[in-house]
């Protein structure tokens, strides 16, 4: 299993390698550069614009330029935003925790959901309360996230004035005080339930099939046999056995979450990663354009090696090699 | 596939007795597809919508007319003149609705056909051929698969500025056929191993033809029911970009496009009709696709019996 995994991230470096080269290039293709965010703006003439280009090496060969990036990158230093006037790994260090935060909410209530949904289904399948429940993921598969946001914020934030519809903090609230902890869950109770809530019909099917599956099993009808009650049968047997092949889905979730983030966060107006990247794309701060697209990319490959590690570690028959 | 056990599965259905002739898969999917109350609802739903969408212009008001800003008419209710009201432009959101159905649903079915296009052909030569031409179609699907989708889509939308909905079709499509193409390799993999096609090779067929001719005929079915779920995928993705400026140029109406004015707050506090329309049609649309989606693959599917 080590010896696997190690393989397999030395084999992610070309692969790393290949996305920068994508990354850079799409960010070169890119309209304009990030010079006049740079330079003094009162300043227009060409010679100290020309001046200023070649200080900044934007005159440099293509080739040259990404070098220079990546020997960067390598360091872990993405260069500076232009918009922002600051490192872009402070930036990103910046608005990285909130997203975590808003990540793995929204994880507990996606996985919390489907576990009581999913373990009711998978019991009482055929009833009323599971068409219920399945009637539910029917529609939760079917609208799309940035329409449960708007219809989340127009019931609970405005209507109903529970949850603050915008932003990640309260104003004028002190870091580290009881308020400050209390003020960031406000904040972000409603953007978690919307990413989390919509996400869960995957596993709810999933589970409910698996204990259907399972309660028909020989290990079952044993245990019945033994005159073993119902309830024990359901929570001990079955759903122990139904509840480990969904911990693969994980792997594939860390990279969705981020990526679905982008929009959730752009509508609550989160300072997130997602809301950081819709911002410098549109106002062309390439710098943290690029950092971000890097980091959810290679996000995205530690993500399936870990849905593939769990697949191992979950089935034993699964020989990881 | 025994025809018979289908056919004791339905004794509902009064058909006057044939002699006992052995039906087509397509026949027998055809039938079971035709009972399913659910999936037929929603075809009729989503035919509905499309037909709205196609007689946009007679319904309401050439599209031109849509996009013009009437200063006398801004922000009113829903009425007789204004079925659905007027948007914060004074553009009736009615006709918006049917002509921005036309263009989210042309979207979303012309990249749907590029992703199957483009999918089926990459699955079905890697499935093929297998060896170093798998590899390599394979290796360049899984390097395609790492790039997270919404996130490029943006990059790529924002280099092509002066982009018209074609550069969309464009951008989406690229992105999108991997798993179409993973899908279809699997797929062409089992089913070549059958004898029909050592038997279509034995006697000369070209490789083209017995992929086209043999084997995707018979992959078919997989590919109409991924074709179904990209479909309500795409919808979404289109929406989505367009819902966060970075899909269809801000004057040409769409379903994303309308839902984008919900994004200031005085509508989504106290404007509901501009943007609760296109929003519950989205979702109805989605929802009756995804229906009929579960109701072809239950169709093709010969160990159900519902």
């Amino acid at each position: 299993m080590l010896q696997y995994t190690i393989r397999r991230l030395i084999g992610m470096i070309p692969i790393i390698f290949l996305i920068s080269v994508v990354v850079f290039t799409l960010a070169k293709l890119m309209p304009g550069d990030a010079l006049s965010g740079k330079i003094d703006p009162l300043n227009s003439d060409p010679e100290y614009i020309e001046e200023m280009r070649e200080q900044m090496g934007l005159n440099d060969p293509i080739p040259v330029q990404y070098v220079r990036w990546m020997s960067g990158v390598v360091q872990g230093d993405f260069g500076d935003s232009f918009v922002h006037k600051r490192p872009v790994m402070e930036l990103i260090g910046d608005r990285l925790p909130n997203t975590i935060i808003l990540g793995i909410s929204a994880l507990l209530i996606t996985y919390l959901l489907a576990f009581l949904m999913g373990r009711y289904s998978g019991r009482f399948a055929y009833s009323i309360g599971d068409y219920l429940i399945s009637a539910f993921n029917y529609l939760a598969l079917a609208i799309p996230s940035f329409v449960a946001a708007l219809v989340a914020i127009y019931v609970f934030a405005i209507n109903l004035g529970w949850v603050p519809a915008s932003g990640s903090i309260g104003s004028g609230v002190e870091a580290g005080t009881l308020e400050y902890y209390l003020s960031k869950a406000k904040h972000t109770v409603l953007p978690a339930i919307v990413l989390g809530a919509m996400a869960t019909a995957a596993y709810t099917q999933f589970l409910r099939n698996d204990m259907i599956e399972s309660s028909r099993k020989d290990y079952v009808r044993t245990a019945r046999a033994k005159g073993t009650k119902e309830s024990a049968i359901y929570n001990k047997h079955i759903l122990r056995n139904s509840i480990i092949p969904i911990v693969t889905l994980l792997g594939f979730d860390i990279a969705n979450l981020f990526g679905g983030a982008i929009i959730t966060e752009t509508i609550f107006t989160y300072p997130g990663i997602g809301y950081l990247f819709v911002e410098s794309v549109n106002s062309r701060d390439y710098s943290v354009m690029m950092a971000i697209a890097m980091m959810l990319t290679i996000l995205t490959l530690i993500g399936n090696l870990v849905a593939d590690l769990l697949y191992g570690l979950v089935d034993p028959r699964i020989r990881l090699s | 596939m025994e025809p018979s056990i289908s056919q004791q599965t339905s004794p509902g259905l009064a058909e006057p007795v044939k002699p006992p002739k052995s039906q087509s898969p397509w026949a027998l999917a055809r039938r079971k597809f035709l009972r399913n109350k659910a999936a037929m609802i929603s075809l009729v739903f989503l035919l509905l919508v499309c037909v709205m969408s196609i007689l946009a212009e007679p319904l309401t008001m050439p599209v031109e007319e849509t996009a013009k800003i009437n200063l006398t008419q801004m922000s009113k209710e829903p009425s007789a003149d204004h079925y659905f009201g007027t948007d914060k432009s004074g553009r009736d959101v009615f006709a918006r609705t049917l002509h921005g159905g036309k263009t989210s649903l042309l979207l979303a079915f012309s990249i749907t056909l590029a992703v199957i296009t483009i999918g089926t052909l990459v699955g079905a030569t890697a499935g093929y051929f297998g060896g170093w031409v798998d590899n390599a179609l394979m290796r360049f699907t899984d390097f395609m698969m790492n790039f997270p989708f919404l996130l490029f889509v943006i990059v790529l939308k924002s280099i092509f500025i002066e982009s018209s909905t074609g550069t969309l079709i464009f951008v989406i499509s690229v992105l999108s056929w991997t798993g179409t193409a993973r899908l279809v390799r699997s797929k062409v993999m089992a089913e070549k191993e059958n004898e029909y096609i050592m038997s279509a090779v034995s006697i000369g067929c070209s490789a083209p033809k017995t992929i086209f001719k043999h084997l995707l005929p018979n992959v078919m079915s997989t590919i109409i029911v991924q074709a179904t779920i990209t479909l309500a995928a795409m919808i979404v993705a289109e929406t989505g970009l367009s819902f966060l400026g970075f899909g269809v140029p801000i004057n040409i109406p769409t379903w994303g496009n309308m839902l984008q004015e919900a994004r200031s707050p005085d509508v989504l506090t106290s404007k509901w009709w501009i943007w609760i329309p296109p929003a519950a049609i989205l979702t109805f649309t989605i929802l009756s696709i995804n229906f009929i989606g579960e109701g072809l693959k239950d169709a093709f599917n010969p160990k159900s019996n519902r």
